[in-house]
């Protein structure tokens, strides 16, 4: 009865956030890390040699696979980092964040958890490097979670699988196949038809543009030209072609700037457990944002209250699940980490304002 | 002098300090082996064999004090883990307290059964706090695996904590 007692009043302290249990906790983890690292230290060889018997035929085929990896990767990644600074620079001149801005610290997985009901992994790096409780943590591939736990030289990282774990991301849908552009009161040999082909094709734009201003054409771009007839007359530009000021002329619309980039809709991921990938909930059924596709790219929303900044790849849209009514589909998404291989991360050392704890 | 001496030989103080050290195992090594991807529990092996090496209330006592050491390695509330061990080690005690000669393999199978339950109580408990998606059928796999792992390693285990436990030296 006495233990049962004792267990309860410790649980309520605990889920309450008592200090005196974060303190005894922190405590015992600063006194227990030598026990620790020497056991590892003597374990070590019992370690290699299980994995060695266990995945053996994996690591041969994993190596061959990423050697075939890195002849690729090598040459995608000098475009990628073209692209990279291009996206940066954008972002700078129209005063967007960025993550470049964000200083980071890099650490390495020391372990995962010993228990069979949750997804958190341990890092070697903690408050001496400015981590704090909240902050994102990401690999190459991209986001994995973030801190829940920090100490001294060491900081606990909860994964985007663990079901306490939610993120705000925006779900990109990609640009419509065909775009068909008519101009009114032409004859059909005046409409033209534009198709641009993409990978997905998801999102519906208006299709018709028109424009009743007189010699105005949105988003022209038509190249700036001469025209010199049969007679050998030049005309400046500006006054040949459809494109005459002051004449009510059947001219060529282009589609403004901008309506074919993607379309993005905000959700929030939810994970579900080691065996299950993590959902987007509360999407909206908006017909602009059209049907999601299989594929279709999560990222992080970012804004005041998220948990990370914006444009972090989370992964892509794995199944949808669509529902009845207004409300909006479920999608389930492949994380473009592989979460049960992990070795060094990266941890974003900004703290949401959802994470930092009230002022006193 | 006298005072270190008699905390020394404090049966709790050996057991935290056995407790120690399983816990290091399981944080090092049984962490990285994972056979069918199951992480072998040593302390609830621990736990359940205090239960069998010295009955279901002085076992009930020490499955407490081994489940608080996990509890301060895990993220899941303090005192959770403790609760559940000390449930452990009382069934493995009780359930071993029927057998009427005790012989190896009664006692692997009892600390077989125990972990199995204890595997089965923990996710149970993690639900009834809060955590949500622990409830599957992969429990199942689990309770199955360390249990079959514990019912192998129980016999050893069992005089470790025998030793741990033992009642203090009589006064010469």
């Amino acid at each position: 009865m006495l233990l049962t007692l004792t267990s309860v009043l410790l649980i309520t302290l605990d889920l309450r956030g008592s200090s005196v249990v974060n303190g005894s906790r922190s405590l015992f983890g600063t006194l227990f890390r030598p026990i620790e690292s020497a056991t590892r230290v003597v374990t070590r060889p019992i370690q290699n040699t299980w994995h060695g018997i266990t995945h053996y035929n994996d690591v041969v085929e994993e190596n061959r696979r990423l050697r075939d990896l890195v002849a690729y990767g090598q040459g995608a990644n000098i475009a990628a980092i073209a692209t990279v600074r291009e996206a940066q620079e954008l972002l700078a001149l129209n005063g967007l964040p960025t993550l470049a801005g964000i200083s980071s610290c890099t650490a390495q997985v020391v372990g995962q958890s010993p228990s069979n009901f949750s997804q958190t992994v341990e890092i070697n790096r903690g408050s001496e490097c400015g981590i704090k409780v909240g902050m994102p943590v990401l690999n190459a591939a991209g986001m994995i979670g973030k801190i829940t736990n920090v100490y001294n030289k060491r900081a606990v990282v909860m994964l985007l699988t663990d079901p306490a774990y939610s993120l705000s991301v925006k779900v990109v849908n990609t640009p419509p196949t065909t775009t068909t552009t008519t101009v009114p009161g032409a004859s059909t040999d005046s409409t033209t038809t534009t198709t641009t082909t993409t990978t997905t094709t998801t999102t519906t734009v208006p299709r018709t543009t028109t424009s009743t201003i007189k010699g105005f054409t949105p988003g022209s771009t038509l190249p700036v030209t001469t025209t010199t007839n049969a007679a050998g007359v030049t005309t400046p530009p500006g006054t040949a072609g459809p494109n005459r000021p002051g004449q009510n002329t059947n001219t060529q619309i282009t589609v403004p700037p901008g309506a074919d980039l993607p379309l993005r809709e905000t959700g929030a991921l939810e994970g579900r457990g080691l065996t299950k990938s993590p959902v987007v909930r509360f999407i909206e059924n908006q017909p602009r944002f059209g049907a999601v596709t299989i594929g279709s790219p999560v990222i992080t929303a970012g804004g005041a209250t998220s948990l990370a900044p914006p444009d972090i790849v989370v992964g892509t849209v794995s199944k949808v699940v669509k529902r009845t009514g207004t409300l909006g589909p479920i999608l389930e998404v492949k994380l473009s980490a592989d979460l049960s291989n992990l070795n060094f991360v990266r941890v974003l050392l900004y703290q949401p304002i959802t994470e930092r704890p009230a002022e006193p | 002098m006298d005072a270190i001496l008699q905390f020394a030989e404090n049966r709790y103080t050996r057991l935290v300090l056995v407790g120690l050290m399983f816990l290091s195992l399981q944080t090092t090594l049984f962490n990285e082996m994972r056979p069918f991807n199951v992480c072998l529990q040593v302390m609830l092996l621990l736990a359940a064999s205090c239960g069998l090496a010295k009955g279901s209330s002085t076992g009930a006592v020490a499955g407490f004090v081994v489940g608080l050491l996990y509890d301060f390695v895990l993220t899941t509330p303090l005192g959770l883990c403790a609760a559940v061990f000390a449930l452990v080690a009382y069934l493995a005690g009780f359930a071993h307290s029927f057998v009427h000669e005790s012989t190896w393999w009664s006692r692997s199978l009892v600390a077989s059964g125990a972990s199995a339950i204890g595997m089965i109580l923990l996710p149970i408990a993690f639900t009834v706090t809060g955590a949500e998606g622990v409830l599957t059928l992969h429990i199942f796999v689990v309770a199955l695996v360390v249990a079959a792992f514990n019912a192998i390693f129980s016999v050893p285990v069992e005089m470790v904590c025998r030793w741990a436990l033992r009642d203090p030296a009589p006064e010469r």
